[in-house]
């Protein structure tokens, strides 16, 4: 018996205290709604409450997790009576003529040794993964704040590998565009 | 060499080190003549690097009380549990 089949199953106190955050979290960005996120995150940690004797040790747990909630925030998105709809523009037509930069690129006055943020930037960031199109949400939040592997992701979402990497890529370049105004150095 | 368009679409692979030494050595070719993509690729990784930095919010207060009770109302547990914030 290994170390992971000896241990108890976590206690529903532990499953709340450390995994209902991540839940509301991940739910909240996925559906661009608070109130949505408080309904999949009940939804998810009665599931989690039911099926805790199942997991001996945590291991697998957050996976578990991961896929519940993401489960449970593409099916509340369904029953909603209205989907949003984002106008998806080329990330790239401003930028690129023939396929070569036809202005510079402004630099952007983010110091890479301090990551910390206040809380206005915290906002314009959460706003921006906000205003993304469902499609390359999903796969944004998962991978960028997440921290997710593109395979993963794949399994969770039903996309082939190819499709997580070309949304993926798609959103980032839709975010960068949407956060370059408020990080673009003036102009000398 | 390649086009800003090009190099742009292998960012992906670039930014998670998965290029083939050849599209790698194409990149650097571009970008010893191109600035603007030198700067495009920082901005690039600075999204990413400000996306995951994002702290979590905290769980409202009302949603814990709400959990709470759904718990309790499940029968599954005798008392609620403390659910973090």
């Amino acid at each position: 018996m290994n170390d992971v089949e000896s241990k108890p199953p976590p206690t529903p106190e532990t499953v709340f205290q450390e995994y209902t955050p991540r839940i509301y979290n991940l739910a909240r960005r996925m559906l661009s709604s608070e109130t949505d996120a408080e309904d999949v995150t009940q939804d998810v940690m009665l599931q989690v409450v039911r099926k805790l004797d199942t997991f001996r040790g945590e291991a697998a747990l957050p996976t578990w997790l991961h896929r519940v909630t993401v489960n449970a925030a593409l099916a509340h998105r369904r029953k909603r009576a209205t989907r949003q709809k984002h106008q998806v523009t080329d990330p790239l037509e401003h930028i690129l003529e023939n396929g070569f930069h036809v202005a510079p690129v402004r630099p952007w006055s983010v110091d890479p040794a301090k990551p910390v943020m206040d809380q206005e930037t915290h906002e314009l960031i959460e706003e921006a993964i906000r205003e993304l199109p469902e499609i390359y949400r999903d796969v944004y939040v998962l991978a960028d704040v997440e921290g997710l592997p593109n395979a993963e992701i794949g399994e969770l979402l039903e996309l082939s590998l190819p499709a997580v990497k070309s949304r993926l890529h798609r959103a980032r370049l839709i975010m960068r565009n949407a956060l370059a105004p408020h990080f673009e150095e003036a102009a000398i | 060499m390649i086009t800003c368009k090009e190099l742009i679409d292998y960012l992906i692979d670039y930014v998670s080190d998965e290029l083939t030494p050849d599209q790698k050595a194409h990149i650097d070719h571009h970008l010893q003549f191109c600035p603007p993509c030198v700067t495009y690729i920082d901005t690039y990784k600075a999204t990413i690097r400000l996306t995951k930095s994002l702290p979590m919010k905290p769980v409202p207060p009302e949603l814990i009380a709400r959990l709470k009770q759904a718990y309790v109302e499940s029968g599954y547990g005798r008392s609620s549990p403390s659910a973090g914030a």
